[in-house]
């Protein structure tokens, strides 16, 4: 297994699009790292140079502290999960997964021996005379890491592997894939546009916008600690509410304040917000902060909206409120009462807020 | 009565298609004598015809002929188109649309044009009175480029990426990842190559004169023609149902894939 290290790795395509800017970023040895960002921000882009299926522009590539970049896909020592399988349909379940190695003139009998090995990590042995054809989505895509893991790879690059299953295979193909994570104990790219899987599968999460690293943290780190209005709408769901407003100074006290809303922050004695007096901003709140009483809060902002939506989750529901031009979310027990269409008070905790610059969207506090 | 008399089109318009072919093989069989008007019911059956045939002019020699040319023609055609294909639907270079639309003008040129050229190229080369000169300027075909093309484009891009990751060469690629899975679209080209390299008259009377070379149809085009039939019909029709029969016999085999080819396209999984 080996470290991946991305030196201002640049792409830009024929005709100037750039695609990827000036990135780095190293993924440590056995450490599952995941891309995550809306479509077109670059990171399937990033995984294909890494894979060697797309020529870099600009930069340095490192796997196990070899300069990679003019590397042929197949001596590079890794292997990539594709979003479609990309099965050879010609080939039954065994020879695809043996069809790397036969290139390579390993001998037969390793050949065997290897393949029958990950089909008994995947559990894959009834169906490995079977053509792809022939075969549910979930079954394809263990055969597509079983033809990765037969490699014996230095690194495993998955592209959006899970987006063409049904939810409930997903999140069943999820935990499988952790778990070989921990069995094959790999250095693991994995690019995604599902921000749970990206929180759910990570060591550390990279969220990535327009080319570029936004953030590099683990996922705990992201949901609570985001650097920027973009993390903290990326991560988390349902997404987190954001409301506009100035920060004021009025009669000594610290507010935030809007049209319709004022909340006290003398309390959040923060030096950035002293210094954004005047700005405009905005105040992120996610829905299980946002309360119905304001019982246990020692610094609330109080919001009287009308609710507009309800759905039960089961012990949870959300409760969708309109607030101006927004919707605003809260994330209650599914006991309490949210009559439909009647105005309610709403008791945001100020304590777990956040505040981004309305203008670049930098978190301030 | 609308159905009776769309079947009795049908059958009239079936009709005028099968009739002259009909005629072919029975007068071909019928004795010379009996061979005269539109109609032809003999008396008898008999192989008098094509025995006298055989007698008069190689035919089993420029059928060997035929066989070897048109089958370099169709292999030929295959792998090279489907390498000029391949390169123009999953390469990136220059030019590369500006190559696809020369190559598809050139479909809109006769073949009669390049028919001088082509010769002179020929006899510069010194290739006329060989096999090289009936398979040389037929091993790329503009028709084939563009199909085998298309078939490449239709191929998810994935596949190609995965086959690069397990260390595949272009060549590999080309023939033994995708091969397999446009199997149709090779058929179909083997099948319109074949029977146009088969049918070819005009060429070969242009560049072999050497009868141990000649290829089927040159040598009943002359036969009928040129005289040595001695106005015999009976001779003449015999050698021209044994030109036709290869090609029958292929297209009822290959059948199956005409119509799944015309079918299936733009259907993909």
């Amino acid at each position: 297994m080996a470290e991946v290290r991305l030196v201002n790795i640049g792409k830009t395509y024929e005709g100037g699009m750039e695609a990827v800017r000036n990135l780095n970023l190293t993924i440590q040895d056995k450490e599952f790292v995941v891309l995550v960002g809306p479509s077109g921000c670059g990171k399937t882009t990033t995984l294909r140079m890494i894979a060697g299926l797309e020529d870099i522009t600009s930069g340095e590539l490192y796997i196990d502290h070899k300069k990679v970049n003019e590397l042929d896909p197949s001596k590079r020592e890794i292997a990539m999960v594709f979003q479609n399988y990309a099965l050879y349909p010609h080939m039954t379940a065994y020879q695809n997964m043996a069809f790397g190695l036969k290139i390579k003139r390993v001998p037969k009998a390793k050949i065997h021996e290897q393949v029958m090995r990950a089909a008994e990590i995947l559990n894959i042995e009834d169906i490995l005379q079977k053509k792809p054809g022939k075969m549910s989505g979930g079954q394809r895509q263990r055969i597509a890491i079983g033809r990765a893991i037969v490699r014996r790879p230095k690194v495993f690059l998955f592209d959006e592997p899970l987006s063409n299953l049904d939810a409930k295979l997903r999140g069943q193909m999820r935990i499988e894939l952790a778990k070989l994570h921990k069995k094959l104990d790999a250095t693991v790219v994995y690019v995604t546009h599902d921000q749970v899987e990206a929180m759910t599968l990570g060591d550390r999460v990279v969220v990535m916008n327009k080319g570029e690293i936004i953030q590099n943290a683990s996922p705990m780190e992201l949901y609570t600690n985001p650097g920027s209005k973009f993390v903290a709408e990326f991560i988390g769901s349902p997404k987190m509410n954001f409301i506009e407003g100035y920060i004021q100074s009025a009669d000594g006290k610290l507010v935030f304040k809007n049209n319709e809303l004022r909340f006290d922050l003398s309390a959040l004695t923060h030096q950035n917000l002293k210094d954004h007096i005047g700005k405009a901003v905005e105040l992120g709140i996610r829905s299980e902060d946002v309360y119905l009483s304001a019982d246990n809060l020692k610094n609330d902002g109080q919001i009287n909206a009308q609710i507009i939506a309800v759905e039960l989750l089961g012990n949870e529901k959300l409760i969708y409120t309109e607030l101006g031009e927004h919707t605003l979310i809260a994330k209650v027990k599914a006991g309490q009462e949210s009559p439909i269409h009647r105005n309610s008070d709403f008791y945001i905790d100020l304590e777990k807020a956040y505040f981004f610059g309305k203008e670049d969207g930098q978190r301030i506090y | 009565m609308k159905k009776i008399l769309i079947y009795l089109f049908l059958s009239i318009a079936a009709i005028t298609f099968l009739y002259p072919f009909y005629w072919m093989i029975v007068a071909s069989l019928a004795p010379e004598s009996e061979i005269s008007g539109l109609w032809v019911f003999p008396s008898k059956l008999t192989l008098a015809s094509y025995t006298q045939m055989l007698s008069k002019i190689p035919i089993g020699r420029s059928l060997l002929n035929s066989v070897i040319v048109a089958s370099l023609t169709t292999l030929g055609v295959i792998i090279f188109s489907s390498m000029v294909g391949y390169a123009l639907a999953l390469m990136r270079f220059k030019g590369r649309n500006l190559i696809f639309y020369i190559i598809i003008f050139t479909m809109t040129l006769p073949f009669q044009i390049t028919l001088i050229p082509n010769y002179i190229t020929m006899v510069k080369l010194n290739l006329v009175d060989t096999y090289a000169a009936l398979v040389l300027p037929f091993l790329l075909n503009a028709f084939a480029i563009l199909l085998f093309r298309q078939a490449f484009m239709g191929m998810p891009k994935a596949l190609i990426d995965a086959a690069r990751v397990d260390g595949c060469s272009d060549l590999r690629i080309l023939f033994q990842v995708l091969f397999p899975n446009i199997i149709p679209t090779i058929v179909i080209v083997g099948i319109l190559t074949f029977m146009n390299s088969w049918n070819e008259v005009l060429w070969p009377l242009i560049v072999i004169r050497e009868e141990s070379l000649m290829t089927m149809p040159q040598m009943v085009t002359l036969f009928s023609v040129g005289g040595r039939a001695e106005s015999q019909l009976g001779v003449k029709l015999a050698s021209a149902v044994l030109l036709a029969l290869p090609i029958m016999i292929a297209y009822t085999f290959f059948q199956k894939y005409f119509i799944q080819s015309m079918a299936s396209s733009g259907l993909k999984e």
